[in-house]
């Protein structure tokens, strides 16, 4: 089984995390015409990725709370196992997670798409360095799993704040002593039409513009220091964030869909069984 | 737990594993369009709520409320009219221009004969061939001729009187154009024109075509930078009057009126040159029939003075009978090709001006501003602008 992952070499056992970003990538670059055609699949498809990753968290966490509180025999434990409430629950937040993160990536330039696809090694080495430091001290049945929700904060932190540095680094519209209904109608594309997608487009980037026209509007009149000026810039900045975690667990939740694809056995409750991860297994 | 049930029953975990992931996609799938419709209905309601954005409209003194597909169609004729007043604006000068450019060279024309005359004259030709022996007859001749032609004709101040009146007729004429065009718009949508009753709360979206007008007309007739001096003035009446004419003559139309006085005198120049290389100097020392002939001839055979004037009269006369033509011809040819230059600088203005006129209407308000405006730094980099204002902090 080692044996076959190392033939088949990194991109067949990675190759659903460059699928997932390889899917964004094209969708977002494709031309208004194509976006908004193939908007429904895709946001289907990121939906059902970032709701399985959070998914398998969820459950994870559910069960870890059932087994410190509850008697085995107690018929809560079924009620509260996670049904139909928290699938729920997770395809909602998670299909408006899936539009924020796929109409940030339609505004996103050229240049930040490089830290999105280097985070696919980040993760992938993240992931085994982490796995095999756990793999002492994590049940093996959970190890995947547990390895997969662990990974999500720090990589989204890493991600974020590169896409911040980004951030500061690349170039805004000059919006500073504009009035901010000038700056919209200046720098906002003039654009009907375009459907639900354009509408939220549009809704996107005038909220994005109104961040920059504050915070370049407050440095330049107010003469503000440069830590304050960073400090604000910074927490402005940080919104960027919700894209750099949408977008890890994203992954991560494409990651869960393929072992947990692979592995033909699954509890009737439907959790995956995680100890049959093949790949992960050191 | 799982793990026995598992052991025991493979193939039929398979199945419910499958049939859950399916129905992961199909809860997905039904989770998106539900939003998507509820976003939609939504939008929708949005949509109508606003009931579309208004935009008003100042045309010719009145103010219009247009629908938003009322507002395209508008901003449609109105790109359409300005660009035809290109060549309405052409078709109305035209005519004008042509009646004043045969005005103004009509002097010039009538004052022909008597150059013609002095040149065949028994001072002038004695002159002409004094110079000729004594060199550069050319530079002489176009001071002659500037000062009996051009200065005994008026033509350079017609000209000037020309340019003036042509920058007052423009700018009459480009308000013409404009407010026909405003009546035409005016005329059009005004039935269209939303009554203003409903939609208190949100001031529509207001362009002020007549300001906008007033503006590219002030854009279009001074090389920009006016408008301050329009706002701190009396208003743009006066502007399209005396002080724009003015301050044209010393512009593009002058110097285009410069250029057609200079290419005129030497054009002339050149004509008249030539006849005096054919028929002048050289042919008055040694033809028989010119005043040279009368000086060989009172040299040697020293006739009586009375048959001298006599036959150096009729020998004049029959130099004029055989050049005068020509040269005659020559110089209204060149008048004419100085007419059309003149003409054609003229036009080349009216053309620049509705162009520029056109381009001002056509233009957006927000983006014709910036340029008029200082230049306006392109992009916005943190990390720059920090570093600067540390600098200036510190």
């Amino acid at each position: 089984m080692a044996g076959r992952g190392t033939i088949s070499g990194p991109l067949r056992r990675h190759g659903h995390l460059a699928l997932a970003a390889l899917m964004l990538l094209v969708w977002s670059f494709s031309s208004d015409d194509w976006a908004g055609a193939l908007f429904l699949p895709v946001w289907v498809v990121a939906t059902q990725l970032i709701v399985v990753g959070s998914l398998e968290a969820a459950r994870l966490r559910r069960r870890a709370w059932l087994g410190q509180y509850l008697r085995d025999d107690s018929p809560w434990r079924r009620w509260l196992e996670g049904g139909a409430l928290m699938v729920l629950r997770h395809q909602l937040v998670g299909a408006l997670l899936a539009l924020v993160l796929l109409v940030d990536l339609r505004l996103l330039s050229l240049a930040e798409w490089p830290l999105l696809l280097a985070a696919l090694p980040a993760l992938v080495l993240a992931r085994h360095r982490l796995r095999r430091r756990l793999s002492r001290h994590v049940v093996a049945e959970y190890l995947p799993a547990v390895t997969r929700r662990l990974l999500v904060a720090p990589i989204a932190a890493l991600l974020a704040l590169a896409m911040v540095l980004a951030a500061l680094w690349l170039p805004q519209p000059w919006l500073v002593e504009l009035g901010w209904e000038e700056a919209i109608t200046r720098h906002l594309a003039a654009g009907e039409g375009g459907g639900l997608l354009g509408v939220f487009e549009r809704l996107a980037a005038s909220a994005e513009l109104t961040r920059q026209w504050a915070m370049q509007n407050a440095v330049e009149r107010l003469h503000l220091a440069t830590p304050v000026a960073v400090l604000g810039w910074l927490v402005l900045l940080l919104t960027q964030g919700a894209v750099a975690w949408a977008y890890v667990r994203l992954l991560v939740g494409a990651e869960a869909l393929r072992r947990e694809g692979r592995s033909p056995r699954r509890g009737p409750s439907g959790e995956p069984a995680p100890a049959t991860d093949r790949e992960t297994r050191p | 737990m799982s793990e026995s049930r598992e052991a025991v029953t493979p193939p039929a975990g398979r199945a419910p594993a499958r049939a859950s992931r399916w129905r992961g996609w199909a809860l997905s799938t039904l989770m998106v369009l539900l939003l998507l419709a509820a976003l939609e209905a939504g939008h929708r309601v949005l949509e109508t709520r606003s009931q579309a954005p208004l935009y008003r409209v100042i045309v010719a003194g009145e103010s219009l409320t247009l629908e938003a597909e009322a507002h395209a169609a508008f901003s449609r004729d109105l790109e359409r009219l300005a660009a035809e007043a290109e060549t309405a604006l052409a078709a109305r000068m035209a005519s004008w221009t042509e009646a004043r450019l045969a005005q103004a060279f009509a002097p010039l024309e009538a004052a022909v004969p008597g150059y013609l005359d002095w040149y065949f004259s028994l001072g002038g030709s004695y002159l002409r061939l004094a110079m000729g022996l004594a060199g550069d007859p050319a530079t002489w001749l176009e001071a002659q001729r500037q000062r009996r032609l051009i200065e005994a004709s008026g033509i350079e101040t017609a000209l000037a009187d020309l340019q003036t009146a042509h920058a007052a007729r423009l700018a009459r004429e480009q308000r013409a154009v404009v407010e026909a065009m405003s009546a035409t718009l005016l005329e059009r949508y005004a039935p269209r024109s939303v009554s203003g009753a409903e939609a208190p709360g949100v001031a529509p979206l207001t362009i002020d075509l007549d300001g906008r007008m007033d503006e590219a007309l002030l854009t279009t007739l001074d090389a920009r930078r006016w408008q301050a001096a329009a706002l701190g003035g009396s208003g743009i009446g006066l502007m399209v009057g005396r002080p724009l004419a003015r301050r044209l003559a010393a512009g593009a139309v002058g110097q285009g009126g410069r250029v057609a006085l200079r290419a005129l005198a030497t054009r002339l120049g050149a004509g008249a040159a030539r006849s005096l290389a054919s028929g002048g100097a050289a042919a008055a020392v040694t033809a028989p029939t010119g005043p040279g002939a009368l000086m060989v001839g009172a040299a040697t055979t020293a006739a009586g003075l009375a048959g001298l004037v006599g036959g150096e009269l009729a020998l004049l006369k029959l130099q004029e009978a055989h050049q005068r033509p020509a040269l005659e011809a020559r110089l209204f040819e060149g008048m004419a090709e100085a007419r059309r230059d003149a003409a054609g600088a003229l036009g080349l203005t009216v053309s620049a001006a509705a162009v520029r006129l056109a381009e001002g209407l056509e233009a957006p308000v927000g983006r014709s501003e910036p340029a008029a405006g200082e230049a306006r730094p392109e992009a916005y980099r943190i990390l720059d602008r920090l570093g600067l204002t540390a600098e200036s902090d510190v």
